[in-house]
């Protein structure tokens, strides 16, 4: 072999080298993704008040994606860029009837079906997404035992992560509302789980 | 001695920073670009967590992925790597070269490049993956290795001036290959602009699929693919303007350059017609910086016959 071609047959095999390390790499991100957003617990059973006076339970979230949030109206720090994003995420997927919303008021006491329509007008413009009211108590303990957020001190102790719920009720991932990089995080997670069927 | 000491240095630094391309490149297509939230350390560490037990406190684990992580921090280490190799030789010019202008001056710059496109790796990441600035990231990288390819081949030249006998460069041949080097360049712009058009619309719609992502684009996604085929033929025109050739390594390199088109189509077309898989992207991506290198080099061996 000429040295040339002896050079041409190394830079093949370190192409191919190359080629397979990359390969192996895109795998395992690929993977790793799925891996990323194992299941990590069960929504609980509940019943709470849609804004147009529907009662929406757990069942609701069968056979959907679904993003949950806790909020309230008349928090002025955090609660606004959480809808903000959200509204975007519903803006984004909505050409998929898989992906819904909810938030759940976690000041049921000022923010009645009236003031929650109202609310949601500024962010939603569909019916995908619920504005739910319930009893004070049943919603701390949806927080903190059936979502694993804390709710302490209410209305303004309230989480400001959104959690993924996949369409089996499995909680799949946490992620922080208010910043944007965990935004697009949410949304190549929801992509994810979309192509899983 | 000094020349043969700076060549192999300007030769690391250059195949280091090709190396840093691919993997830059593995990044971008595997999506890793945010697999550490902070910069230059991951997740508040110097060696990237391997358990989320390791996440400090203030720092929010919601994204820890250890394998994007990983991936992320290796393009960051490989860049420090490359840093250190372009400081070295830099040093090597300052002391050895201050009278060979050429040299000194395309070293500084090419330090110059690596350190900025370093910092813009940090906007990178705080910009969320902003795809005009992981585009600019990618042609910042061009340009050093186009400077490096550059200093590699002048200081080849200083060692083996026997090997580069006197023929004349005709000016056919000149305007041909600049010609060459300026429509890849506007060719890999104008790559990078379905790139990051793709990816902004991308955003917005998360839905759509690759094949309805390259449909929603302009027409102007077509340049490219004519562009592409118009290179092949100026490409092909060279290797004619070649065949009496003057030495081996001119003809060689005129030959790999045809190639190397040739192969680019065929990577470009796989990407439509297969919905861009990404190690496609990876080696189409990664194909445009050799061009771009390999015809500057040859540019340069040529000039020197001219001169001779």
């Amino acid at each position: 072999m000429s040295s040339l071609n002896k050079k041409l047959v190394i830079a093949f095999l370190f192409i191919f080298m190359l080629g397979s390390f990359g390969f192996y790499i895109i795998d395992k991100a690929t993977k790793s993704r799925i891996d990323n957003i194992s299941i990590i617990g069960q929504v609980p059973s509940f019943s709470l008040t849609n804004f147009d006076g529907s009662v929406i339970t757990d069942q609701q979230l069968n056979d959907k994606i679904s993003i949950v949030s806790f909020i309230f109206t008349q928090c002025e720090g955090a609660c606004p860029i959480m809808s903000e994003n959200m509204s975007v995420l519903q803006q984004r997927f909505s050409a998929s009837d898989d992906v819904q919303f909810l938030s759940i008021t976690t000041d049921p006491d000022y923010d009645t079906l009236d003031i929650l329509e109202k609310f949601s007008s500024n962010y939603s413009n569909n019916d995908n997404w619920f504005f739910l009211r319930g009893n004070l108590i049943e919603i701390i303990e949806l927080s903190e035992k059936g979502f694993y957020l804390s709710a302490a001190l209410l209305p303004a102790g309230h989480s400001t992560r959104f959690v993924l719920v996949d369409k089996e009720l499995n909680i799949r991932k946490y992620y922080e509302g208010t910043i944007e990089s965990n935004i697009f995080e949410l949304q190549s997670d929801i992509v994810t789980l979309l192509n899983q069927g | 001695m000094s020349n043969k000491f700076f060549f192999r240095s300007a030769f690391i630094s250059t195949i280091l920073s090709y190396l840093l391309i691919f993997v830059g490149g593995l990044v971008r297509v595997s999506g890793s670009g945010l697999g550490c939230p902070d910069w230059p350390k991951c997740f508040g560490r110097w060696v990237p967590p391997t358990s989320i037990e390791q996440i400090p406190a203030h720092i929010d684990p919601t994204a820890f992925n250890i394998v994007l992580a990983w991936i992320e921090y290796g393009n960051r280490m490989l860049g420090v790597i490359v840093g250190i190799s372009i400081l070295l030789m830099t040093i090597i010019a300052v002391i050895y070269f201050k009278k060979n202008s050429k040299i000194l001056f395309s070293s500084l710059l090419s330090l110059f490049l690596v350190v900025a496109n370093g910092g813009l790796g940090a906007i990178v990441v705080s910009s969320v993956l902003n795809p005009f600035i992981v585009s600019l990231h990618m042609i910042l990288a061009l340009f050093l290795v186009s400077v490096l390819s550059y200093v590699t081949i002048e200081s080849y030249k200083l060692i083996n001036t026997q090997k580069f006998t006197g023929i004349l460069l005709s000016k056919k041949i000149s305007i041909s290959l600049i010609a060459l080097w300026i429509f890849i360049v506007i060719e890999i712009l104008l790559g990078t602009g379905i790139r990051t058009n793709i990816e902004l619309i991308a955003i917005d719609n998360p839905l759509l699929s690759k094949g309805e992502l390259l449909e929603s684009l302009n027409s102007y996604k077509y340049f490219h693919s004519i562009l592409g085929f118009s290179l092949l033929f100026l490409s092909f025109y060279l290797c004619y303007l070649f065949k009496d050739d003057f030495l081996g390594l001119s003809k060689q390199l005129v030959l790999f350059i045809f190639v190397m088109i040739i192969l680019q189509i065929f990577l470009g077309e796989l990407m439509i017609f297969f919905e861009m898989p990404q190690l496609t992207r990876l080696f189409h991506t990664w194909g445009s910086s050799w061009l771009v290198g390999i015809i500057i080099i040859l540019y340069n061996t040529l000039q020197y016959e001219q001169s001779q």
